[in-house]
């Protein structure tokens, strides 16, 4: 009889659990399709606008979904590409938007997302490091204590490099792409 | 018992971060600006007064051997819900508070208001005990989060427009109060001193 009772109640709990999880479910996909579209929509301004920050004369732009690739135009002509690098940082991965004027030139990067140490690491999304990369050579792309242009922010040095070795490896490997 | 006193309790007499010494974690992690703090605080607050009523809306039919994994799984879905609107409506902020936001789920003041109050109160006085705590709570954040970056940056930022800057410390930043040694440091000295004077009085 009491084995019975246990039994009992243990189902009433599971149920009771059972029923609080899927009303909890119910509200979240709710919420989820409200807010959905617009979770997509402020991705892609944030994007357009370093896009555009890289590309100042940029009038239009296509996503190519095969290739990862952002090709620019500017009423009409193509003006160049920009994509995705992701780097290791000191402090977790960085997202780094890079612009690419032809096979050669860097035409600027823009840090998208990144967790490095507030005051220290986070200056690379600061214009003193950021300008560095305007229009260089991709060769370039290393800091100045490895033979090349880029000036690293003291006491940085791992978030300054993570960012030249994502930028110069995910532009040679487009390059490589788009000379195919 | 009176709705006012509970809303004031939280404040002072039962601050979640002085008095309790309770969400330690999240505390000493986003108080590094005043902007996050705010943030964090308005977040974890909205959090604690959803889950406040519900619980305690609640509170008769919750079977007591499983009252806990019914918090945790209304807490999360409030979280969540929270997280979700964010990215949506403010991506900076959301950006900034990081993997904080998805923390508020384990935050113990939440769970710990849960159990200690709303699953014994009627709905007015756990809606009074979740915007005192939280009030408490934002306060606690700020007060650190001011000092850490005014001793670390030099400087204050709110929203992106700088508030001030001070003439030395603003080229000479001393980093240690933004990084975590810091958040340590800041938040013993703070409830040294307000023991040491007598505002909060210690168990």
């Amino acid at each position: 009889m009491d084995k019975r009772k246990a039994l009992k109640k243990g189902l009433i709990f599971t149920a009771f659990l059972a029923l609080i999880v899927f009303i909890s479910g119910v509200a979240l996909t709710v919420t989820y399709r409200l807010v959905q579209d617009r979770i997509i929509q402020q991705k892609r301004i944030k994007v357009e606008k370093m896009i555009k920050g890289i590309f100042s004369d940029m009038t239009d732009y296509t996503y190519d979904k095969d290739e990862d690739l952002y090709l620019i135009y500017s009423s009409g002509n193509l003006i160049g590409y920009a994509f995705l690098a992701k780097g290791k940082g000191y402090g977790g991965e960085i997202d780094i938007l890079v612009g690419l004027e032809d096979e050669n030139t860097v035409k600027g990067i823009r840090i998208v997302r990144h967790s490095e140490t507030p005051g220290l690491g986070s200056r690379i999304t600061g214009d003193f490091f950021l300008a560095q990369f305007k229009n260089i050579n991709i060769d370039d792309v290393f800091l100045k204590s490895e033979g090349g242009k880029i000036d690293a922010i003291t006491g940085s040095t791992i978030s300054s490099k993570a960012v030249t070795e994502a930028v110069y490896k995910a532009a040679k490997e487009k390059v490589r792409l788009l000379e195919k | 018992m009176n709705i006012f006193k509970e809303l004031k309790k939280g404040i002072i007499e039962l601050n979640p971060t002085f008095v309790l010494v309770l969400g330690l974690c999240p505390t000493l992690a986003v108080s590094t600006s005043v902007d996050n703090a705010i943030g964090m605080g308005i977040s974890a607050t909205f959090v604690l007064i959803c889950s406040n009523i519900l619980i305690s809306a609640i509170r008769k039919f919750v079977p007591r051997l499983v009252r806990i994994p019914t918090f945790i799984v209304i807490i999360a879905t409030f979280v969540t819900i929270v997280q979700i609107t964010l990215q949506a409506y403010l991506p900076p902020l959301y950006e900034a508070l990081g993997i904080y936001v998805p923390l508020i789920v384990v935050n113990c003041i939440i769970l710990g208001r849960a159990e200690a109050f709303a699953s014994k109160n009627p709905v007015l006085y756990s809606i009074a005990d979740g915007i005192g705590i939280g009030i408490g709570f934002t306060v606690a954040l700020i007060l650190i989060s001011f000092l850490r970056e005014v001793f670390g940056t030099g400087r204050i930022r709110l929203f992106g427009h700088e508030i001030f800057k001070l003439p030395v410390l603003g080229s000479h930043p001393l980093l240690v109060f933004i990084l975590p040694p810091g958040a340590f440091l800041v938040i013993a000295l703070i409830l040294g001193l307000f023991r040491y004077t007598g505002v909060i009085k210690g168990e």
